[in-house]
């Protein structure tokens, strides 16, 4: 009679250590992507509220940063990336100065048509667990969006919505289009999906050493995890500042095509 | 365990069932709202950045 209790005690726990495993499994690969999807879409939706609501709210930056350096749009084509460091020329970008991002708030929108036309992710401030719940994270301390330096994202390449997933997917030329209200970002990918350790923080410097690019310039800078389900190595992915288009002008040819 | 649990449920075998209906659901909503968010940091499927979550030499 006692071993029988005792049998049957320990069958009952380990039906319920399965059911355990089985619902953290269900948590990790759906529930996670549910919650992400959500506050994702949430996130893009409020975004474009506040961007259609009225002019964006300019960070603290000197008063030409936004008419002067931004000649009117001729023709409506996409107007080449300005070379950088032209003698003391402003980052003609909406002048966001770094720091100007409110921490774990989105302020960006990403759209990466070799993921499919309807990828679509928010960027947040900030790269905490939390935050990277929420978006995809730009770094503290990296350059802002369209600046010189390097705009670094990072993002879960599995679960929270899988949002980088197809990070090997992407090819030289690739677009990465960045809109943060009043101007969209045409970024090309620069060179074929590069693996390291997870320590090497050199990636996402203003230059980084071994991406190629020489020389200071408006870079993009993409990082995950590699493998798939591991996190021995990083995923990293640059790109480079092709062209800068007013919202206004309607959506860049890379987005179009 | 559950034959013990089962025998201390007051009431008749339907409400017997509709308790242990009910104490089902609370687990899994613990689990999903509480346990499993605060476990699955542990896994390693959030190490995405290079320098995990902290700024740089802050």
């Amino acid at each position: 009679m006692r071993a029988r209790l005792v049998v049957r005690t320990l069958s009952e726990l380990c039906v319920t250590a399965g059911t355990l495993i089985v619902l953290l499994v269900v948590y990790v690969l759906y529930w996670t992507g549910v919650r992400a999807d959500h506050a994702m879409d949430g996130a893009i939706d409020r975004l474009q509220d506040q961007w259609s609501a009225g002019p964006v709210a300019q960070p603290p930056a000197t008063g030409d940063g936004t008419t002067g350096s931004t000649p009117p749009a001729h023709g409506g084509g996409d107007r080449a990336a300005a070379p950088p460091a032209r003698g003391g020329d402003r980052p003609h970008t909406t002048g966001a100065a770094p720091g100007a991002y409110r921490d774990g708030r989105a302020f960006a929108v990403m759209y990466i048509p070799r993921f499919g036309s309807g990828w679509t992710k928010p960027v947040l401030q900030g790269t905490g667990t939390d935050v990277l719940k929420k978006g995809l994270g730009h770094y503290d301390r990296t350059a802002p969006l369209g600046a010189v330096g390097n705009f670094a994202v990072a993002g879960h390449r599995r679960t929270y919505g899988d949002p980088f997933k197809d990070v090997p997917e992407l090819r030289p030329g690739d677009a990465v289009v960045l809109t943060d209200g009043t101007t969209w970002y045409t970024y090309r990918v620069d060179r074929e999906p590069y693996r390291t350790r997870p320590e090497d923080i050199g990636v996402i410097d203003p230059v980084p050493a071994a991406s190629g690019f020489r020389g200071p310039g408006r870079y993009l800078t993409l990082t995950t995890c590699e493998p798939e389900w591991g996190h021995s190595h990083r995923l990293i992915v640059w790109a480079r500042l092709e062209a800068t288009r007013p919202v206004s002008d309607g959506r860049p040819g890379a987005l179009s095509g | 365990m559950y034959g013990w649990i089962w025998r201390h449920l007051p009431g008749n075998a339907w409400v017997r069932a509709l308790i242990s209906l009910v104490l089902v659901l609370a687990i899994v909503y613990a689990l999903f709202q509480y346990v499993f968010p605060w476990a699955e940091p542990l896994l390693p499927f959030n190490d995405v950045t290079v320098d995990n979550g902290m700024a740089v030499s802050r």
